[in-house]
């Protein structure tokens, strides 16, 4: 004589399920045990409100073929995989349902099923599939990493958002020293001066990809510094030829001893141990190259920006002049590639 | 259907920590309620090793660690090894994984003729975390051995083992002769004996790679740490056929490194 137990589920539908089976889940066998409820159609056990009756029955059918013990590991395997496979609103579904019945094996089932969808993919595929609005503000992203400032990463993740802020500002300068410089010396101006990526791509740099991309990205942002320097030596190369020799030579020594200031002091901790060996390899400087950009002296830093700014004025006021000679000359020689940042906005 | 709506908080926890520490960050960026979620320490206590609390309760560092938030302990793990083992082995946590990333230092270590001066001294070098490394004066015979109890380690690990080193400018017997490297578990066959230069000529290739401390590492070999294995892995390094002096090696240890799955 089989025994049942009777089970209501949210939307007042009532049924009996063999007991053994529903037994198999822990709230219900709690229900009956402690509170001896269950046991007839007015007596029926009210089940919590995420599981429906579609939910149900799927988890009575897990508990049916789960709870006979004569099964395998190989064939309970077998069975769990095809089991979940569902769409992900049914997972995360089943996962609610089967956690407010305490059948933990099911939850771990299925919350394994929803970590293999979501591992490994970027935050706005993941908010597409969840329905997740993006209601945090870019600071907010940002929060958790500046605290961690003892990962070198992180610093110079801190780094990049300060640089861009920065790069924001410069590209107004830049932009008019850039272009009058090309159109005296008919040079292409390089169009990545300022670095685009918007914070996500940052933080999905940080939090996603590889380390090595990180090798990639300093260098960048090393050769970006670079090329600066060499409008800079550009300018002043130019000043040389229309008599302020001292400014170009302010310049170039400005950049040179911007460039002397890049060496950093290797991690050489003093030591006044005796055995010290000075004729071991030396160390690899352990510094981030994204250091260097920032350890130049800021009253240096000052300077060089007095400079530009300067040059870019002094150039603003022989305008109408030079104007003239440009057209005169421009007759002869080819179109100017005048893009900067040409990467549309 | 907004999931944080169907799904109560500790089951979205239980989720994150079925994925990976570096999901676990992209998350904390989803939104403000998986923010607070993707950082807790219901979830970064799961990338932790079971045993992290007895590992840092018996190593150099402030018991203070162990009041972190779990997030920041598993990323100070990271970057910042702690020794354990009084003062012999140096622990770090692999970051993408979690698992449990050792050095045997020196001291651990047994170098046949270590404590006699005549063939090595014991030196103190700023960029080594130990106290003190090995410094080869002379031997005929080099022998070098470790070992390590597995369930030291993390199960259901592949792991690497690396011998650490640096050669100084005044050194010899290294630059022709091959050292036998080997890695195998008690009781098994041993595994494949590597041969390596430890400092061949500019002509030939390096086998030794350069550390981001500054040292030289050279694989020893690989083992799989299983489940609830309470063997242990022996590691050696040994010149002894030639008897030519060598001179000017020194060891800082024998790393164990959990091996890279490379996948994403």
């Amino acid at each position: 004589m089989k025994s049942y137990i009777w089970l209501q589920t949210v939307d007042g539908s009532i049924q009996q399920v063999e007991q053994e089976i529903a037994m198999f889940c822990p709230m219900i066998c709690h229900e009956v045990i402690q509170k001896g409820m269950g046991s007839s159609k007015n007596y029926a056990i009210s089940l919590p409100q995420q599981v429906n009756p579609a939910m149900l029955s799927l988890i009575l059918d897990y508990c049916r073929f789960h709870q006979l013990p004569g099964r395998s590991n190989k064939e309970r395997k077998s069975f769990d995989e095809k089991f979940i496979r569902m769409d992900t609103k049914r997972l995360c579904e089943l996962t609610s349902a089967a956690d407010s019945l305490q059948l933990k094996p099911l939850v771990d089932l299925t919350s394994r099923a929803l970590a293999r969808i979501i591992e490994g993919k970027a935050p706005e595929e993941i908010r597409e599939i969840f329905h997740l609005p993006d209601d945090l503000t870019e600071e907010e992203k940002l929060e958790p990493l500046k605290n961690a400032t003892d990962d070198p990463r992180i610093r110079l993740l801190n780094r990049l958002y300060a640089k861009k802020r920065k790069e924001l500002k410069e590209r107004e300068k830049l932009k008019v020293t850039g272009l009058l410089i090309s159109m005296f010396q008919n040079v292409e101006v390089d169009e990545e001066l300022v670095d685009d990526r918007s914070v996500d791509d940052l933080l999905s740099f940080i939090n996603g990809d590889d380390g090595d991309s990180k090798g990639i990205k300093t260098s960048k942002s090393k050769k970006k510094n670079r090329r600066r320097k060499d409008l800079l030596k550009s300018t002043s190369a130019h000043e040389a030829t229309k008599n302020h020799n001292k400014e170009s030579n302010g310049l170039n020594s400005v950049c040179r001893s911007a460039e002397v200031g890049q060496i950093l002091p290797g991690v050489g901790a003093t030591t006044n141990l005796q055995d010290v060996e000075d004729d071991i390899f030396p160390n690899k400087n352990e510094f981030d190259d994204g250091d260097i950009d920032d350890e130049i002296d800021p009253t240096l830093k000052e300077k060089i920006d007095r400079e530009v700014e300067d040059f870019a004025r002094r150039l603003n006021s022989d305008w109408p002049e030079r104007m003239q000679e440009i057209l005169s000359l421009g007759q002869e020689k080819k179109p100017v590639h005048l893009s900067l940042n040409g990467k549309g906005s | 259907m907004e999931i944080t709506k169907v799904l109560p908080d500790d089951c979205i926890s239980l989720i994150i920590s079925l994925t990976s520490p570096r999901d676990a960050c992209r998350m904390a960026l989803l939104s403000h309620a998986f923010n607070s979620i993707a950082d807790s320490n219901a979830v970064w206590q799961m990338f932790l090793p079971l045993d992290y609390i007895h590992i840092i309760s018996n190593s150099s560092s402030p018991p203070s660690l162990l009041s972190l938030p779990k997030k920041d302990l598993y990323f100070t793990l990271c970057y910042h090894p702690i020794l354990t083992h009084n003062g012999d082995m140096k622990f770090q946590l692999e970051k993408e994984s979690g698992k449990k990333w050792y050095m045997v230092g020196t001291r651990a270590l047994s170098i046949q003729w270590v404590d006699t001066p005549r063939h090595w001294t014991w030196i103190s070098l700023p960029d080594s975390r130990f106290c003190r490394v090995a410094k080869l004066k002379n031997v005929g015979r080099l022998e070098i051995k470790g070992k390590v109890k597995l369930n030291t380690l993390s199960s259901n690990t592949n792991y690497e083992a690396y011998f650490v080193f640096k050669l100084v400018r005044d050194r010899y017997g290294f630059r022709h002769t091959p050292v036998e490297l080997d890695v195998s578990i008690e009781g098994t066959a041993a595994g494949e004996v590597r041969s390596v230069i430890l400092d061949p000529p500019r002509n030939m290739p390096q086998q030794a790679k350069e550390r981001a401390d500054g040292w030289l590492e050279i694989e020893m070999g690989e083992f799989f740490n299983g489940f609830e294995d309470d063997r242990t892995v022996e590691f050696s390094l040994r010149e002894d056929h030639d008897d030519q002096p060598k001179r000017g090696l020194i060891v800082q240890g024998i790393e164990l490194r959990p091996k890279h799955k490379h996948n994403r």
